[in-house]
């Protein structure tokens, strides 16, 4: 099974729209020593309501926002316990109405490691219980404030542990991990009002909420065919702020609960085929996007 | 195995480490500064509102010697020997300037009342206008701050006049060990009475929905001013009373500057626009179209003298069909197609749009920084507030009255394909206000700080072609707001160079 190990689902959740990027790099399987996979995908997503705090909106000076990326995703299995991942994205992003330019580029840099602590068998199933840890930062000085952009450009620190089990072909992953986003600097002055905030010159450093996230994910993985389905949901942890005039973007407190689904088939041997599908449920201050993606992956 | 152990550990626990609460912003804390210079002789200065500052007229206050005022001075000796945190945290917040601070606080809320009527998805309008929140957008904020800068600096003049006639002792000259670096002036009557009271007056007049809550910054301030040990209750009452007449002269001009009907709710601008004197007239960008903001405003009433005002406004723009026009969007499409980083930031830096303290406002934080870094005291720093606002509320009144008789389109009007790198503003474009107020600000500045001259001139320079990168503005606008600004400020540099201040 190891052997066709899917990476639909790492690229399903590294998701890009113009508010937040989340990065859910990881998942329950590991890769195997002195193994490699390299993935390619290129996905569409678009929305043209977003959320303003908790509130559903469409702005006529925006229209519909939509977004094209191409991920490059590489795992690599340093021990039988530790995988390395490595992913970028070359994203780009327009907006259908007002006079925002597009936004392209070279958005984040993220390496992740990933160890299987332990390991556990009871009869033919199989539970094992992970650990990771990744990094990732801009790849340039891309725009961060401003309606259409393609990051938040903050250095994030994502810590998460999840919970693998197995038994023949189906499988069930629970994770939870947290997000530690560091301060950016914008190309302005923050000066906008809030009670607390005492003094309105502040200065062009703000900070970037943290997040919690939390993913289930469950589905089949066999030596033809590997498909499952998810549910992720990513709150904010740290105070932020939302949408509105004079707010810095990257300031914003996002979240979402989003659902999808991915479909993984191997063509000859280690080459094979991926798509997926996502959806957003709800959120806070992030586009009500769809996103579709498809792709291919060589196992080395 | 147990080395992966060990890093995983570790590094989750810096992680879970990192993961606590943190502020939005983060505000740093700047030392305090020591003023300079008494300015003994700023009783004299000449006023703005008030012919002298002899037309205010102070009471004589109760000797030293007197029981009423050894009771009082005991009451604050006492009280520093039992200050609360709060107390203390009111102290230094205060000690910062009274007028920086004021000025702080203005800023704050015109960024707060700084946002556009919201769209309403149902109904496809904007919100009808609320006459408790008023928008806050750059010709409103720039009559705030010059109103509340020459109420601050009128009050001060007349509280250095009495100061300096009556000559009551500061409480560090009576043995007082103060809290805070204190100005050594007399200190009756209390300069930070007088700036609170006035502030809170001006403020109080323009954000009505405010007046509770100005009311307590404006009684925490003057009270942390005997817990700091600066002056006695009875400074504080003849600071507050002649702040209030000072205010009370302040609102009237504020009700009689003819600054009501900028905001046109019945849209005579449109007649305007059909008799405007160019070939091809602006139409409102935002999807549905709005009102532009402030239509009226040109009609102010200026602070300097009006027929020198009339003279610094521009010359007509070029027709859109001459060849320096179709040049001119030439070279904002090609600006706009090839937009480094650094020019992006450079428009996003002196945007200053909606939900800002607007350009104006960007100007009197550069402004607090200079007074800081001069030590100026309390009455020199709210003259040079009131040297540049003024400045900067006749530079929008040039070009308002401007914008609203060409009606110059935006370039994204001629060429759809013209992408901007900040929001259009919702008014016509000639000329640049943002070259406008940078160079009346800047020629204000460079009279009162000379050393700063070539800082503040690149500014002025980066501020000017700022809005030109942003994609919102032709280069003649740029030029022509930036003539226009340095005629408005020379007219400031007159004013100051004939004050009595020097």
């Amino acid at each position: 099974m190891r052997r066709i190990v899917p990476i639909a689902i790492f690229l399903l959740t590294l998701f890009v729209d113009p508010f937040v990027r989340a990065q859910g790099l990881v998942d329950g399987f590991m890769r195997g020593q002195r193994k490699a996979s390299l993935a390619l995908t290129y996905s569409q997503e678009s929305f043209d309501r977003y959320y303003v705090g908790t509130r559903e909106i469409r702005d006529p000076n925006l229209g519909t926002v939509s977004t094209q990326s191409l991920n490059l995703y590489a795992t690599y299995g340093l021990g039988y316990d530790l995988d390395l991942i490595v992913n970028a994205p070359y994203v780009r992003t327009e907006a259908s109405a007002g006079y925002w330019p597009k936004q392209e580029g070279f958005q984040d840099l993220t390496a992740a490691l990933r160890w299987e602590a332990y390991d556990y068998k009871f009869g033919k199933t199989r539970l094992s219980w992970l650990f990771a840890l990744g990094y990732s930062l801009p790849l340039q000085n891309y725009v961060i404030d401003a309606p259409v952009t393609i990051g938040h450009g903050s250095r994030n620190l994502d810590g998460r542990t999840m919970l693998h089990f197995k038994a023949g072909a189906f499988f069930l992953t629970g994770q939870y991990g947290y997000i530690r986003r560091g301060a950016v600097s914008l190309d302005r002055v923050a000066n906008y009002y809030q009670p607390d905030n005492l003094n309105p010159n502040s200065g062009s450093k703000v900070n970037v909420p943290d997040v919690t996230d939390i993913v289930v994910r469950s589905g089949f993985s066999t030596k033809y065919f590997y498909v499952d389905g998810w549910w992720q949901q990513q709150s904010p942890y740290s105070k932020g702020t939302d949408i509105a005039p004079g707010i810095p973007y990257p300031t914003n407190a996002v979240g979402f609960t989003r659902a999808g689904a991915s479909l993984y088939m191997p063509l000859i041997r280690k080459f094979g085929l991926t798509g997926a599908y996502s959806t957003t449920l709800d959120g806070r201050n992030v586009g009500k996007s769809t996103r579709l993606s498809g792709g291919f992956i060589i196992g080395l | 195995m147990k080395t992966y152990a060990c890093l995983f550990v570790t590094l989750s626990l810096l992680t879970g480490l990192s993961a606590c609460k943190e502020p939005t912003i983060d505000e740093g804390i700047l030392p305090f500064v020591t003023p300079t210079s008494t300015d003994s002789t700023g009783g004299t200065w000449r006023t703005v509102l008030l012919t002298s500052a002899a037309e205010i007229a102070v009471p004589q206050p109760a000797a030293i010697t007197s029981d009423a005022y050894q009771s009082e001075l005991t009451a604050v000796k006492n009280g520093l020997l039992s200050a609360t945190p709060e107390q203390n945290t009111a102290v230094n917040y205060w000690a910062a300037g009274s007028v920086q601070r004021w000025n702080q606080i203005a800023r704050l809320l015109v960024s707060k009342y700084n946002v556009d009527a919201a769209y309403d998805e149902t109904t496809g309008q904007y919100a009808p206008y609320d006459a408790t929140k008023p928008v806050a957008s750059a010709p409103y904020a720039a009559r705030l701050y010059a109103l509340l800068s020459v109420a601050q600096y009128d009050a001060l003049v007349v509280s250095w006049r009495a100061k300096f006639r009556y000559n009551r002792p500061s409480l560090e000259r009576q043995g007082i060990l103060a809290r805070v670096p204190i100005l050594d002036v007399p200190s009756y009557p209390s300069e930070d009475a007088a700036v609170a009271e006035a502030s809170c007056q001006v403020l109080a007049y323009f954000f009505p929905a405010e007046t509770a809550w100005l009311k307590a910054k404006a009684a925490e301030h003057k009270q942390s001013r005997v817990w700091a040990g600066a002056c006695v209750p009875s400074d504080l009452k003849a600071g507050e009373e002649l702040a209030a007449a000072v205010a009370a002269k302040a609102i009237t001009y504020a009700r009689t500057d003819r600054f009501d009907r900028a905001r046109d709710p019945n849209n005579t601008w449109e007649s305007l626009r059909s008799r405007a004197p160019y070939d091809l007239t602006w139409k409102s960008l935002d999807i549905p179209a709005r009102s532009p903001m402030l239509p009226l405003a040109g009609t102010t009433r200026t602070w300097f003298d009006s027929t020198a005002i009339v003279r610094a406004l521009p010359a007509a723009p070029p027709a859109t069909t001459t060849p320096a026009f179709q040049q001119a969007l030439a070279d904002v499409r090609d600006l706009a197609n090839t937009r480094t980083r650094d020019q992006w930031r450079i428009a996003e830096f002196w945007s200053d749009g909606s939900g800002t303290y607007t350009t104006p406002g960007h100007w009197n934080r550069i402004a607090e920084d200079l007074v800081r870094q001069y030590g100026q005291n309390e009455l020199r720093s709210a003259r040079t507030y009131a040297l540049m606002n003024r400045a900067m509320q006749d530079g929008a009144t040039v070009g308002w009255r401007t914008s609203f008789t060409y009606f110059v389109p935006r370039p994204s009007q001629v060429d759809p394909t013209i992408k901007t790198a900040v929001r259009i503003p919702n008014m016509p474009g000639y000329p640049s206000t943002h070259a406008l107020l940078a160079n009346a600000a800047t020629t204000v500045l460079v009279y009162l700080f000379p050393n700063e001259a070539e800082v503040l001139k690149a500014q002025a320079a980066e501020a000017t072609l700022s809005q030109l990168y942003g994609g919102v503005q032709y280069r003649f606008d740029v030029d022509a707001g930036a003539r226009s600004g340095v005629a408005v400020g020379q007219l400031a540099v007159g004013w100051a160079s004939a004050d009595g201040a020097r």
